[in-house]
């Protein structure tokens, strides 16, 4: 019995002299200047280059002969006034704003539906959970694609159910319409995060002692109020944290709407990332995708100071 | 810093190269042909069986990713020998500096002639008097249309539309709402797909690039928004690409279509009914026949270090023995001259050969993205009604006049 079983503890010290060595290591003081620098080496270079680059690319006059030297002409603000003055501008602004906070708000309180939903346990439920995470191993394109057949207006699935029960009586031209396709997009995108948002949540409701519901339900509160009172609250800094890590995630989102509608019809689902690339790369104008990813960069530094401040605040708590 | 230390050692290394023999040299070429019947990969092979000492290093990069693959190399200075570009983008990429020079070269080649070329494709190498570029295989549009929805509707397959007013009428007559089958199909994506497949309908209306907001371009955008507006068309062209589109005609939700010879190998493949080619309809009174020129050209990025090894390669692939091979990837030889015997798809190629004769290049011109762009942002909004075509293309004129007044394109 005890020959089967491997013997921790006693054994150790003498056993595992490389094991000693290294915990020696890690506990000494110089190894963590060394793994700090590695790291900040590989942050400037990997990070703070491309950044800077991208940066200093924004106020230069680009074009694709000297694209690849850094000693071009300096223009000051010219790009950044050249986006602002063009009549593209609000409507990306627009675009992006509405993608964005729709497809934040929806995610998180889907998830959170989800989270909940799971916790009740049920038969089937960690299959069914595993079924909603699938999707989030999908790569963004394929997701792009076949949301893209699911609302085809012609013969997709969307408007054959809808019709079928009878709920509109022609075609929803879902993609092709300019005043529905940013919702068709943040829909995609919308199932596309919720996964994620779940699985963030439900650790933060794990974090929530099972005692404090049983007492307050002695205590008589209902359900509704036991989620008002208690739930939402001690999820705060949890939401925080996933809007935050959200909004990150959707400001840079290209693929699915790439896929679905190349920013289109008539700009309508063109957001920030999608002009960016479409300056660079479909009329060579790198400059001014540069200055567009540069005023995309600023969001998203704020959000993400925002982010790390609540998790210093949680860590504090 | 990188960049630089980068540069300096592939300078030097271009020098040494330079100087040394060339035997041994491999020629790197980036391409787009992903099917590995492709002509133009058979090709390469030939190449390699003949040429022993200086075999194609070759990789494959989906079209829609080459200028930017292309940009990218040039910015790291890890350019190829040589690559294929899609035929509207040279001027741009030549007005940048971002290809050889190879006016010298074609002069003095005894194969690459420029009286043998259509003067659609040899006029996209071209800019500022300058050749930039070979043309490789040709490409042009024609309309694909279902000859047993013809007689299903008791018309007559041997007549397809042969002008505008038949168009309409045959759509008009095929289009079916009960069986979701729409009367015609076009690609009007936000895309340079988009100015491709209607820049044709521009040309038979009379109109033209430099006039956008005459009465006769004008014409050119209400057929298109009309066919959308009842119904004849779905709304969906405004997000499909022409591949898409191809596929809503295998399908059978659409009876008519314009496509590309490089759908001929899907259609003998997948199609489940009688299908037939002809060519674009004209417009009545105008009678101009009109089509796109696309295809791809052979091109030396700036900082190649084969340079003359890539040339000989390009004069080899230009050789009628190679160049005929093109049609059995669904392209045609940019040069008339060379004819492909038994072709398959023989109705087919006709059509598409008469076709190439009247088909105009995109261009040239170095700001053709942001021309193109304006007309796709018109054709978007007309067809889905938030403007009607008039002001559309007046917007579309606002932005491509001063481009063309800088640099005007003959003959569009």
């Amino acid at each position: 019995m005890s020959k089967a079983l491997p013997n921790y503890g006693s054994s150790r010290p003498v056993s595992r002299p490389l094991e000693g060595a290294l915990d020696r290591l890690f506990d000494s003081r110089n190894v963590w200047s060394v793994t700090v620098a590695a790291t900040a080496l590989y942050l400037l270079f990997f990070v703070g280059y491309p950044i800077l680059y991208n940066v200093i690319m924004s106020f230069q006059e680009v074009s694709v002969s000297n694209v690849g030297r850094l000693d071009r002409p300096w223009v000051g603000f010219a790009n950044y006034q050249r986006l602002i003055g063009d009549p593209l501008f609000p409507l990306v602004v627009k675009n992006t704003i509405v993608f964005v906070s729709l497809s934040v708000i929806l995610q998180c309180a889907c998830g959170l539906a989800l989270a909940l939903f799971f916790q009740q346990r049920f038969p089937g439920s960690g299959a069914l959970r595993g079924v909603i995470l699938a999707g989030w191993i999908l790569p963004p394109l394929v997701v792009g694609a076949i949301w893209k057949w699911l609302l085809a207006s012609d013969n997709g699935v969307f408007n054959y159910a809808l019709q079928s029960i009878g709920l509109i009586s022609g075609p929803v031209y879902w993609l092709s319409d300019p005043s529905s396709s940013l919702l068709a997009v943040t829909l995609a995108n919308v199932w596309f995060g919720v996964p994620f948002n779940m699985i963030l949540l439900a650790a933060g409701l794990s974090g929530i002692p099972r005692e404090i519901y049983e007492a307050a339900m002695i205590d008589g509160a209902g359900p509704f109020r036991r989620f008002t009172a208690m739930t939402l609250p001690m999820l705060r800094p949890t939401l925080y944290a996933l809007v935050a890590l959200s909004t990150i995630y959707t400001m840079r989102s290209f693929d699915v709407i790439w896929t679905m509608t190349h920013g289109g019809p008539i700009d309508s689902s063109n957001v920030f990332p999608i002009w960016s690339y479409k300056l660079s790369f479909d009329i060579f104008d790198f400059a001014g995708g540069a200055a567009a990813s540069t005023m995309m960069l600023i969001v998203v530094f704020f959000v993400a100071l925002i982010y790390v401040r609540s998790v210093r605040a949680e860590a504090r708590a | 810093m990188k960049s630089l230390l980068k540069t300096a050692v592939w300078a030097a290394a271009s020098v040494f190269a330079s100087t040394a023999a060339s035997a041994g040299e491999k020629i790197q070429i980036w391409h787009i042909f992903g099917n590995a019947t492709e002509p133009t990969l058979v090709n390469f092979t030939r190449w390699n069986e003949t040429h022993p000492d200086n075999q194609i290093d070759q990789k494959f990069i989906p079209f829609a990713q080459l200028s930017q693959q292309l940009i990218k190399g040039i910015a790291t200075g890890d350019v190829p020998d040589l690559v294929t570009i899609d035929n509207p983008v040279v001027a741009s990429f030549a007005s940048q500096g971002a290809l050889e020079e190879l006016t010298d070269l074609v002069k003095g080649s005894k194969i690459i002639e420029k009286s043998k070329y259509y003067t659609g494709s040899w006029n996209t190498t071209i800019w500022s008097e300058r050749q930039y570029a070979v043309p490789g295989e040709a490409n042009t549009l024609a309309l694909y249309y279902n000859a047993d929805m013809f007689r299903a509707k008791g018309l007559d397959p041997d007549k397809p539309p042969r002008t505008w007013a038949e168009l309409k009428e045959l759509s008009a007559k095929l289009t079916d709402p009960a069986k979701g089958v729409y009367g015609v199909g076009f690609s009007a994506i936000q895309s340079e797909e988009g100015t491709f497949q209607w820049l044709p309908f521009l040309q038979q209306s009379g109109g033209n690039l430099a006039s956008l907001t005459s009465p006769d371009s004008v014409a050119a955008m209400t057929l298109w928004a009309d066919f959308v507006k009842s119904g004849q068309a779905s709304k969906d062209v405004l997000v499909k690409r022409q591949f898409e589109m191809m596929s809503a005609f295998l399908g059978g939700s659409s009876a008519m279509v314009v496509g590309g010879p490089w759908e001929l190998q899907r259609m003998d493949k997948d199609a489940k009914f009688e299908w037939r080619v002809a060519t674009l309809p004209v417009r009545e009174g105008k009678n101009i026949e009109a089509s796109a020129l696309g295809g791809y050209v052979w091109g030396i990025p700036k900082g190649a270090k084969q340079r003359a090894l890539a040339f000989k390669l390009v004069e080899f692939m230009s050789e009628p023995e190679q160049m005929k091979r093109a049609w059995s990837g669904g392209r045609l030889p940019p040069v008339p001259s060379i004819s492909v015997e038994n072709p398959a798809n023989p109705k087919a190629y006709e059509v598409f050969k008469t076709q190439m004769i009247v088909a105009k290049a995109r261009g040239p011109h170095p700001a053709w993205p942001l021309i193109s762009s304006a007309i796709q942002t018109a054709i978007q909004s007309s067809l889905t009604g938030q403007s009607t075509p008039a002001a559309a293309l007046e917007r579309a004129q606002a932005v491509i006049k001063p481009l063309l007044d800088k640099n005007p394109i003959e003959g569009l």
